[in-house]
């Protein structure tokens, strides 16, 4: 039998339109509307917007809740100002990465957490294992009460809705109000834009999406998602990291605050720094013809010497480009690599990660 | 709509006739719009010698990679050029600057074995029932 889907507050909307459907780590959401070139470039250009609930989001307060987070992420929470935002790693003991995610603090004692739609149930026991009886550490878990949405693009500040709140600097949230509706919306995003990332109430789900609709912003979905992700050099939980990597070998050692008391996998982390990484997490761009897909052997000599974690086509460069994990001998930029597609390998080269830079020349190029 | 002068796979491919035993080849409108944004194009060479359903070539979207089969057998003449340097054509004119290859037919007895365009249409109807169907759950 198939498994029941989750929908998100936006559900109907999405078959109005008549968008594309697919599952998603347990939820049915849209991958794209018109065609995802369509929408990666209207973000990239203009404005989109997203619907983006199947993200969690946690609220964990009490007296100990910044010690408590302290002792959970590679961050510290207590450095954190009300009012802003970062982003930090959830590490098991072994330093492995359990989730990557954004953490808001909304008061002194009161935080939210924002993570990926993946392994909930394992996630909150595994803040619940920790936080144990202490009536000072509350969890709550409002995902399904709430909804999110994510609006990106260079032209999103002349959005008459958003007057309100592009005060807020990068990381920045605040408590305001959208078409009436009471949200919190935070300066930050996942598509290498400016744009903010909105949180309302479930009930007033339609009137907030609609409020952006009104004034002609595209509807983006998943597909334009990962492809405006992955030219923008980040990272999706469960591809490019999970249980099995660490943050060093992703390239995300500057999430790890190691001056951070004695937050769980800090002494495992310790060992991987001295000991230094076997492999890494290195991004390419293809220079023969071919679209790398995550899972795809990547090879030298042909010798297998790695995989391919994320791959596709970059919409605003117009070349083929990847992120994959390769020994650490071969992770230096410029390096000649191959990708195995449908058997036949395939030149690439080792670039920066960050293939897209906003603001920067990024010209489309023939390959 | 399907043009009427063509011929169809149930994997939708399409063949259209010419003289002298030759024809062009491409993907129907279905496939394109099940695939989205068209990115990469990976066809037999000329000269290949190409069995019916086997496969010709594969096509990629921004999301998937999908296989290309013969919709009849005979021998690679042709590449559409236009195509694999702009792979959206597939996308925006599937039946016309779209198409991906020419081929010499070598058994043309096989193309009565394909579908007509009335055919083809009722199964795209009986496709895209089953496709509303599953959106609805």
């Amino acid at each position: 039998m198939m498994e029941l889907l989750k929908k998100t507050p936006l559900n109907e909307v999405h078959r109005e339109l008549r968008a594309r459907m697919a599952d998603f780590a347990g939820w049915q959401l849209p991958v794209w509307y018109t065609s995802i070139l369509e929408e990666h470039r209207a973000v990239r250009s203009g404005a989109g917007i997203f619907d983006v609930s199947d993200m969690g989001r946690v609220w964990i307060t009490g007296r100990k809740a910044t010690a408590f987070l302290d002792r959970l992420l590679t961050k510290r929470a207590d450095r954190l100002q009300i009012g802003s935002s970062q982003l930090c790693l959830l590490c098991l003991e072994d330093g492995g990465i359990l989730d990557d995610l954004l953490v808001y603090r909304m008061g002194t004692d009161q935080y939210l957490i924002v993570w990926n739609a993946g392994h909930i149930e394992q996630k909150l026991g595994w803040l619940q294992r920790w936080a144990g009886s202490d009536p000072d550490i509350v969890i709550q878990d409002k995902s399904a009460d709430t909804v999110m949405v994510a609006v990106q693009g260079p032209a999103v500040c002349q959005l008459r809705n958003l007057k309100g709140v592009c005060h807020l600097h990068r990381f920045g949230h605040t408590r305001a109000r959208i078409e009436d509706v009471e949200v919190v919306a935070a300066r930050t995003g996942y598509t290498g834009e400016d744009g903010f990332e909105i949180i309302g109430d479930a009930a007033n789900a339609l009137r907030l999406w609609e409020s952006f609709m009104k004034q002609g912003l595209k509807p983006c979905g998943l597909g334009a998602r990962d492809s405006l992700r992955l030219e923008a050099g980040m990272l999706l939980y469960e591809q490019d990291m999970d249980k099995s990597t660490n943050p060093f070998e992703t390239g995300l050692g500057w999430l790890v605050e190691m001056d951070n008391g004695d937050f769980i996998g800090k002494s495992a982390l310790l060992g991987i720094k001295r000991q230094g990484v076997k492999r890494k997490l290195i991004g390419f761009r293809m220079t023969g013809q071919g679209i790398a897909r995550s899972g795809y052997k990547i090879v030298r000599c042909g010798q297998e010497v790695g995989q391919v974690t994320s791959g596709g086509y970059a919409p605003t460069l117009n070349v083929n480009i990847g992120f994959g994990h390769v020994p650490i001998e071969l992770a230096t930029i410029g390096t000649d690599i191959e990708i195995m597609i449908r058997n036949k390998p395939v030149a690439a080269k080792v670039v920066n990660r960050q293939f897209y830079k906003r603001g920067a020349q990024n010209e489309p190029q023939r390959i | 709509m399907n043009p009427k002068e063509y011929k169809y796979t149930p994997e939708h491919e399409w063949i259209c006739p010419e003289s002298k035993g030759k024809g062009k080849v491409g993907l129907a409108d279905y496939a394109q719009s099940q695939l989205g944004d068209i990115v990469f194009l990976d066809l037999s060479a000329p000269g290949t010698q190409v069995k019916q359903g086997k496969k010709i070539g594969e096509v990629e979207s921004v999301k998937a990679v999908s296989d290309i089969f013969a919709p009849v057998s005979g021998q690679v003449l042709e590449v559409n050029q236009t195509v694999i340097d702009e792979p959206g054509l597939v996308n925006k004119d599937p039946y016309g600057a779209g198409w991906l290859l020419r081929l010499e037919l070598s058994k043309a007895p096989e193309l009565d074995a394909l579908m007509d365009s009335d055919e083809y249409d009722k199964l795209i109807v009986q496709l895209s029932e089953e496709e509303s169907e599953q959106t609805e759950d």
